[in-house]
């Protein structure tokens, strides 16, 4: 514990309200058949990529961040250049290990 | 659940004698199916499960009254397996069959029988009875909240606790190397000779041939002390070993 | 070879969800690769704890159901590379886990990494026995108090009927983790000691973890303890365990808040 955290000690309580306020607001959201954006979101992006390259799910990664004013949704398609493959090519990936 | 089976080679044929815990309605009726109803709210499942067998000889019933308590019975969980100590004319196939018919004097059947009942017993297959080599059920690790150990056939012992919360039912002794905890049940099929052991006290319920005391009924200063449990008429002692 | 590991403890509240993050996270620190497997379907907690709930996108239920894959639903630890999540989902219930996908996931992570580590709701229900199925060691929670006591035990007899090891005839190891443990009520004579614990139970003790606000803090900030404060007590605690966990002899120790030179200065404002 350095100085610096000494004097921020009371300081956690705040956080703690902020995080949980953050949470159930799209928690409240989601269990109440309110539409979840991001995932309205990843879904159509996925579809629209999906109309031109197939997608090989194992190639997909999603990410979100839901922040207090603004959310992040990264969706990482690995779109092989020889688009509209032989279904023969596509590739069986191994699960990765670890950390990558 | 443990229970082990020692079945007694003969070359003709194999006589198995099983456990059941025996019940004697008293008039009215309809209080003592009030009593059970209680008994089966404070001791919770020891009579909801096991075999049961209806001693009728305190009482005198038709056979439509017969059918009347064992399906009342059933109702509460209580699954009648016999009938005992009523009139063999009483009885028709469809109620649980009978075994034994001879009125007898009523209650317990395993204190060491006097000489003239003995032919009759005999002659009975399902008796239950003490056994004079009893088997013995060895268990080397503690006995965990929860389980429960079914031995009719003879001795519980047990290398460990029996945890709170942990049940052993034993037709003989009990002998618990260990902290006892839990509820310990010996003698269940009808020996009152059966003891129970154990090297540290801090059992919930003891009970010895269907006689039982509570914790909060044993003398605080056994505890945690080295104790045995036995019989004198019908109550429950508990002396101190050390 | 991967070790799966339940955390577990019949009753709520003894600090399962704790323990799991810490644990995990201590095992991570130490050069472990582990993943912490949330089994509270309908009432997850550990992403909060492990503060990634803002970044749960898939979970459990979605992956053993196949609409996501395990990678994409594994969600990496910010602050601690080798330290991953699996978490539960919120909205389901308990039905929606069956034993073939709880053992299809488990089997894949164990190709994944060193340490499985599956965080069991409270109870003795289908979550609770699905999250200790598969586990070769099972780590029991338990406050130094009857009624966790108590409950523990029953676990303890649950982990040797109800797991695959059991069935097969092999032992699941086991370890008590003894938390919110108070030295100064324990010498009061108001808190069971520790050899009373020991005493019922019959189980080897993996730690003891005092009762300290360092674990609060850690949680309001979504960060495990061991990690938030490695200096702590609790977190020396859990990274002790964690070594005895990898199988290192680790002398057994309460730590205590050390008083450190500011503490001294403006006096014992925790005591």
């Amino acid at each position: 514990m350095n100085l610096f955290n000494f004097f921020k000690r009371q300081g956690t309580a705040p956080v703690a309200r902020d995080r949980l306020q953050i949470l159930l607001a799209y928690e409240r959201g989601s269990t109440r058949g309110a539409p979840d954006l991001l995932a309205i979101l990843r879904e159509e992006i996925l579809t629209a990529v999906g109309r031109h390259v197939q997608i090989d799910s194992n190639r997909v990664n999603v990410r979100v961040d839901r922040g207090e004013k603004v959310s992040t949704l990264e969706v990482d398609i690995e779109i092989p250049n020889a688009v509209r493959m032989a279904p023969r090519r596509k590739r069986a990936v191994p699960m990765q290990r670890s950390a990558s | 659940m443990t229970s082990v089976a020692n079945p007694r080679q003969s070359p003709r044929f194999v006589c198995r004698s099983y456990m059941a815990v025996a019940l004697a309605p008293e008039p009215p009726l309809v209080d003592w199916i009030a009593d059970i109803e209680q008994k089966i709210r404070d001791t919770g499942s020891f009579l909801v499960g096991p075999p049961v067998v209806l001693d009728l000889s305190s009482v005198k019933l038709s056979k439509s009254a017969i059918a009347h308590l064992v399906a009342q019975l059933e109702q509460r969980g209580v699954r009648v397996m016999g009938v005992e100590n009523v009139d063999p004319s009483q009885m028709d196939t469809a109620l649980p069959p009978l075994l034994r018919s001879t009125k007898r004097e009523s209650a317990d059947v395993s204190v060491p029988a006097p000489k003239a009942r003995e032919t009759q017993r005999e002659k009975q297959q399902q008796v239950r009875e003490t056994r004079s080599a009893p088997a013995t059920l060895l268990l080397d690790k503690p006995v965990r909240s929860g389980q429960s150990i079914y031995f009719p056939d003879g001795d519980v012992t047990v290398l460990g606790s029996v945890g709170s919360g942990a049940e052993l039912v034993a037709g003989g002794s009990i002998h618990v190397y260990g902290t006892l905890r839990g509820r310990a049940m010996a003698g269940s099929n009808g020996n009152a000779r059966a003891r129970i052991f154990c090297t540290k006290i801090e059992a919930e319920l003891l009970a010895i041939d269907g006689h039982y005391l509570t914790a909060d009924l044993m003398d605080m200063a056994l505890r945690d002390r080295p104790v045995q449990a036995w019989l004198e008429g019908s109550a429950l002692k508990i002396s101190a070993l050390d | 070879m991967a070790k799966v590991v339940v955390v577990t403890s019949g009753k709520g509240g003894v600090g399962k969800t704790t323990s799991t993050a810490a644990l995990g996270a201590a095992l991570a620190q130490h050069g472990q690769n582990v993943v912490v497997v949330d089994f509270d379907v309908g009432l997850r907690n550990l992403d909060l704890v492990m503060g990634a709930e803002r970044r749960v996108v898939y979970d459990l239920i979605n992956v053993t159901q196949g609409i996501a894959k395990l990678p994409q639903a594994l969600i990496r630890d910010k602050r601690l590379e080798r330290l991953a999540l699996l978490p539960a989902s919120q909205t389901r219930d308990k039905d929606a886990l069956t034993e073939e996908g709880v053992s299809r996931v488990i089997n894949s992570l164990k190709q994944m990494f060193d340490w499985v580590i599956c965080d069991s709701p409270a109870g003795i229900e289908r979550g609770a026995t699905l999250a200790m199925r598969f586990a070769d060691t099972a780590i029991i929670v338990t406050n130094p108090e009857v009624s966790s006591v108590r409950d523990s035990d029953r676990i303890i007899g649950i982990l040797d009927a109800k797991t695959v090891k059991a069935e097969r005839g092999e032992r699941v190891d086991k370890h008590l983790l003894i938390s919110r443990y108070d030295p100064a009520r324990a010498a009061r004579g108001e808190m069971l000691s520790i050899e009373d614990v020991l005493e019922i139970l019959s189980t080897p003790l993996l730690g003891i973890i005092p009762e300290s606000e360092e674990v609060l803090r850690a949680s309001n900030l979504g960060s495990p303890v061991t990690f938030n404060n490695p200096s702590s007590a609790p977190a020396r605690a859990y990274l002790d365990a964690a070594r005895r966990l990898m199988g290192e002899e680790v002398e057994m120790t309460i730590p205590t808040e050390k008083q450190g030179f500011l503490g001294k200065l403006f006096g014992r404002r925790a005591a």
